[in-house]
């Protein structure tokens, strides 16, 4: 191939794809070195790699996003949608990010019937999650919920907080519903969470029906509540 | 806390990459097991597992260079390495279309994508402990290939589960289609699409279609499900199967290029590629396809001699003699110790003879012919239909019509109800611009053998089992390979041995029969039938 032939995209992309190689054996490392401080009783230097560990996992988290929105959007993401019990998914997002929350001392609920089956993209569902669960890890006073129910013929995914919620503005505006890329949600946010997640909601088809993203306050404690709805 | 059934386990860690290894074996030892081995790549990893038995292996999928991790997994299976109990977890960085619906035999319990920390893996693992220790009865049956048991296993699983698990539907449909059950297979997918287009059930309505003859409808099914879901390959490979056995090679040419596109590590399919693409005359995609084959089992025991002698006479079609020459002796190089040593050097010496014919020796055409013969008169009864028909062709090239006729004739006697092979015979014949005297060949032969198998059944049902069985003994000598005609000859034993006593010739001659079937077919569905009437009940 030639030198000119090499799509600046395609360039991102296999960066992306060895930077993420990177993070996760530093992710592995730093793990380590918390759980040896813990063992020893070092807390304020468990206290600090949590957060180092949390940011890791963000720019993780990030990474593998940006990495299948360009495979979806180069129709090259091998998309399966297949019979999934919810109930794993949610095991698994939690399994995740436990050790993230066990530094910041947060309370995680779930609420989901064991039998609970719905037809997704397990890998793509488990970023959206685990978008979602970083969103309620960063705007939470203390409690988090996950909620799945089958209604409607739809999956209702639900991410609820106890904090503030979102802005007005944000609720307001159509665009955040429909997520367009680009916009300031949240402080610091570039947008990609919920883009991502969007797109992967809407990957899920069902004869006409489409999934969806929705932003809204209330829930079972008034805060923050991210839902995704898949038929 | 990690349960007793996963701190006991013995856990085998692969992968090339160190830091990794390490990583991955720290956890699970943090799990609180203790009996952990670590291997740095596929032949490493097969040397441990030929002499371990592991619980878990816990296998990259990219190991650098040679075996990558489904190979060592079919190479562990094919050995027998592992057992069924085994859990084998593929960590992968990425999701691949290979994963979905490779057409890897033997899948994995798990695909792991990475990042991995310590409560994935374990939450997996002990998941995994789960669901193996209730599917292990049916596994265990599928292994022995007593489909009829395993289907009864998972009847039962659905009862237990309330006929919810999707897991278990897809065994039994696989089951169904595996048994004949083409009605209760249908009955099966229509019922799971009623409530939503499924791919694997619209996949497998559509195999029951295509089973059926139904091609039309095969590919309507097979066509929505690649609309629906472009990464569902199986459903390409389908499909391009129903074209080609519609008569539209172009059709299902293109169908396979582009599955190869989104999949391209499939042996399977990119020698369905290399045959569809020759028969077309596009030599260049064929060559290209078939080097692929080969190059993708470059490392593996498993490795294709179809596409290697395919090969050969595609390069000698694009008139390259020294290149198809070089790979015919890599060929005999490669599989002279492989268990089909001898039809592969059978298949090579009679393209051999092909290529030399094509160009202009016709002496060492004529040499290579004769080792043909040789090695034929000495392993008559091992020459596989694929051997046959590699012959044939050659002895077509060569202008020797009536030995290539008699040859063939044989082989349709000896599989008069394999209409795919019929099929092939025909399109030999086609490709010699014989086409007419092909179809006649073959309808005659059929014939034949459909009239000598009725008059052995019809005296069997007058009662006449010694009769029948000398009728069918003879037939036998001249078609050694004929399923059915074992089959029909081992039902006349059992009669008469019920008329006349058991005998311990008759017993000898049967179980001969059943065992030579079960070689040539260890899934024929007589043969359990026969074996349970021979066993006392109760003597497994």
């Amino acid at each position: 191939m030639a030198q000119d032939d090499i799509s600046f995209t395609d360039l991102m992309a296999s960066s992306i794809h060895d930077m993420k190689n990177s993070l996760n054996v530093q992710i592995s490392a730093l793990e380590k070195i918390a759980a040896q401080c813990k063992a020893h009783g070092d807390t304020q230097d468990y206290t600090d790699l949590g957060g180092v560990i949390y940011q890791a996992n963000r720019m993780n988290a990030n990474l593998i996003q940006l990495l299948s929105l360009y495979k979806l959007d180069k129709a090259i993401y091998p998309v399966d949608i297949a019979e999934c019990p919810v109930a794993e998914l949610v095991e698994d997002a939690l399994a995740m990010y436990r050790p993230v929350m066990a530094f910041k001392d947060i309370g995680v609920e779930v609420d989901c019937d064991a039998g609970c089956y719905w037809y997704l993209d397990r890998d793509l569902m488990a970023g959206v999650l685990l978008n979602a669960l970083n969103n309620a890890f960063h705007y939470t006073r203390d409690k988090i919920r996950i909620a799945a129910r089958i209604d409607g013929g739809c999956l209702e995914l639900r991410v609820e907080d106890n904090g503030q919620g979102y802005p007005a503005h944000m609720l307001r505006d159509e665009r955040v519903n429909a997520s367009a890329a680009g916009v300031n949600f949240r402080t610091g946010s570039t947008g990609l969470g919920f883009y991502f997640s969007a797109q992967v909601a809407r990957v899920h088809r069902n004869g006409g029906r489409q999934g969806m993203l929705i932003i809204e306050n209330g829930g079972a404690w008034g805060g923050g509540c991210f839902v995704v709805r898949l038929p | 806390m990690p349960s007793a059934a996963l701190t006991k386990a013995k856990v085998l860690v692969v992968d090339d990459y160190q830091g990794m290894r390490t990583i991955l074996r720290d956890l699970v030892r943090s799990m609180g097991v203790t009996r952990v081995d670590t291997a740095a790549s596929g032949r490493d990893a097969l040397n441990h597992l030929r002499t371990n038995r592991y619980d878990v292996v816990i296998c990259d999928f990219n190991l650098g260079i040679g075996l990558n991790g489904q190979q060592v997994l079919d190479e562990a299976r094919l050995h027998d390495y592992i057992g069924v109990s085994t859990i084998w977890v593929m960590v992968t960085a990425e999701k691949t279309a290979e994963m979905i619906m490779g057409a890897a035999e033997a899948k994995p319990d798990e695909y792991l994508l990475k990042p991995i920390n310590q409560n994935i893996l374990e939450g997996r693992l002990e998941r995994l402990i789960v669901k193996k220790q209730a599917l292990r009865g049916v596994e265990e049956a599928l292994r022995g290939r007593d489909y009829a048991t395993a289907l009864a296993r998972c009847n039962q699983l659905l009862v237990a589960e309330g006929g919810k698990a999707p897991e278990i539907l897809r065994i039994k449909s696989d089951l169904l289609l595996k048994l004949g059950d083409y009605d209760g297979a249908k009955t099966l997918f229509e019922s799971v699409l009623a409530a939503r287009s499924v791919p694997w059930a619209r996949t497998g309505l559509g195999k029951v279609y295509f089973h059926q003859g139904q091609y039309e409808m095969a590919r309507s099914q097979f066509r929505q499900v690649l609309e629906e879901n472009r990464m569902f390959i199986e459903a390409a490979d389908w499909l391009a199967k129903t074209f080609d056995a519609m008569g539209d090679k172009p059709q299902a040419q293109q169908v396979l290029q582009a599955a190869v596109k989104l999949s391209p590590n499939s042996a399977y399919r990119q020698r369905a590629l290399g045959e569809t693409a020759w028969r077309n005359g596009a030599l260049d995609v064929a060559q290209g396809a078939f080097e692929k084959t080969i190059q993708i089992s470059e490392f593996s025991s498993n490795k294709h001699p179809a596409a290697y002698v395919a090969l050969a006479r595609v390069l000698s079609d694009s008139d390259s003699p020294e290149e198809a020459l070089k790979l015919l002796k890599r060929t005999n190089e490669v599989f002279k110790d492989s268990k089909d040593g001898v039809n592969i050097a059978i298949q090579a010496a009679a393209v051999q003879s092909a290529v030399h014919h094509k160009a202009g020796q016709a002496e060492e055409a004529q040499a290579a012919m004769a080792q043909v013969e040789a090695l034929l008169a000495s392993h008559a009864d091992k020459a596989s239909p694929q051997t046959a028909m590699e012959v044939a062709q050659s002895m077509l090239a060569l202008g020797r019509k009536e030995q290539a006729c008699a040859l063939m004739r044989n082989l349709v006697k000896s599989h008069h109800e394999d209409a795919q092979l019929s099929g092939q015979v025909q399109e030999l014949f086609e490709q010699a611009q014989m086409g007419e005297e092909g179809r006649t060949l073959i309808a005659e032969s059929r014939e034949e053998a459909i009239s000598i198998n009725n008059q052995g059944v019809l005296l069997g049902r007058q009662g006449q089992f010694a009769e029948g069985a000398r009728l069918l003994r003879i037939a036998l000598q001249n078609l050694p390979h004929s399923e059915v005609m074992m089959m029909n000859l081992c039902g006349l034993l059992i009669g008469q041995m019920r008329a006349e006593g058991r005998s311990d010739a008759l017993l000898a001659e049967i179980m001969g029969l059943l065992e030579r079937v079960n070689e040539i077919n260890p899934d024929n569905a007589k043969y359990r039938q026969y074996m349970a009437l021979l066993r006392p009940a109760g003597g497994r």
